[in-house]
């Protein structure tokens, strides 16, 4: 038997585009690198307030450049953003707190639904221009993800409960804890060293640190581990 | 003949380590892909004023995390970056005017020499945490690039000249009307449109814009140093590697060499 698969946490948030794109990425490598990647479900709205860092898109000059950046990075990276036509609406008014409650929820309950659920609540807002903070937005990503609506409603009625909240909290503190300013952030648990990396942007680094083969954004699926 | 070499335009600033990384890898880069480099020494302090934006350094989780991100990717990268030990004063009080003026006037006047020149002095802040900001120390980079005394003292003189003050600033405008808010900047010319790139970490990204992303896994993106020494023959092993833009939207395929 081989070495030990080492551990990936990634702390992401659906409202964010860059967590996407990480997201996609490291869901495509986690068949081909010796990695155990866990999902964890973080609130970036919390993680701005802890760290005192603002979102980029609050800088004109930020803001035009992420538009483009993130457009770029979808095609190069074959994930299927589309910018919402109310970008500021969307993420500075509707936010994702619902959302990530909900994820929290799958995440407690059915984990090995928690991938599927995150991409549709990503395609709904970062692909289709879709709501996500209303219920039956929150029911339909669930649907797609191939939840029962009654699963689904099950989970929906939680995610207020006093359990799913500290849950999410818990996990935006221990982001916080890595050091995070922002999202997405990666955390790789090597056998002498922890490392946390922010952003989309270094996944090439991450496999170097891991002793692993980068083979760009989308690695040939031939040779994903049986 | 083939096709014209597309433009490449850097503007960076020796104050910021993630220039160097970008410069570095450019420098890699210019001999392998079909593209002209144009170096551009800019103002990051001037960038940061005009565009509002604040060194990342000024948040306290920023600063804690660059460090680290600083020095991973220079053992990634392979460049010898090492944090200077007074880092804040180094950055914010010292700062890179007088460094950005000489490089100005470099390029004016010797430009074969500008990629030397700042290398060298990003290796004295950068790497040997030495004074860029008096006299002398420039004198000691401009030579150690190859620049005789008497050269590098007549390009100090000029500094302060509203000529190379001016060209600065220009530099520094060029880089805000591309969007700037912080180095590096790499703009790319392609026939039919301009793209700026900030960063270090858009390299990957570049190549997919340029067409030349590399198909083989074997063949890392960035070539290491060691084969850097021997340019021809990393060049020979590129051009059986390299192909054109894919056309089914599919960002790796296997050559047919």
């Amino acid at each position: 038997m081989g070495p030990l698969p080492r551990t990936l946490e990634l702390f992401y948030d659906v409202l964010s585009p860059y967590s996407w794109l990480a997201f996609e990425v490291l869901c495509r490598y986690k068949n081909i690198w010796n990695v155990s990647l866990q999902l964890r479900p973080t609130l970036i709205a919390g993680i701005m307030k802890d760290s005192g860092n603002q979102p980029p898109a609050l800088l004109p000059r930020k803001a035009l450049y992420v538009k483009n950046d993130v457009r770029l990075l979808g095609q190069h990276l074959q994930v299927p953003i589309r910018l919402p036509k109310d970008f500021f609406f969307v993420i500075f008014e509707k936010g994702s707190l619902t959302a990530m409650r909900f994820l929290t929820v799958v995440k407690l309950e059915h984990p090995e639904l928690l991938e599927k659920v995150s991409r549709e609540l990503w395609m709904r807002i970062w692909s289709r221009d879709e709501d996500i903070t209303e219920p039956q937005s929150i029911l339909a990503a669930a649907e797609k993800a191939g939840m029962s609506t009654g699963q689904a409603r099950e989970l929906l009625e939680r995610v207020s409960t006093p359990q799913v909240k500290n849950q999410l909290k818990e996990t935006t503190e221990a982001a916080c804890k890595y050091g995070a300013f922002g999202l997405p952030v990666t955390v790789a648990h090597l056998d002498d060293e922890t490392y946390m990396l922010f952003g989309s942007d270094r996944m090439e680094l991450l496999a170097h640190l891991l002793g692993e083969k980068w083979m760009g954004p989308v690695p040939p699926a031939v040779i994903a581990r049986l």
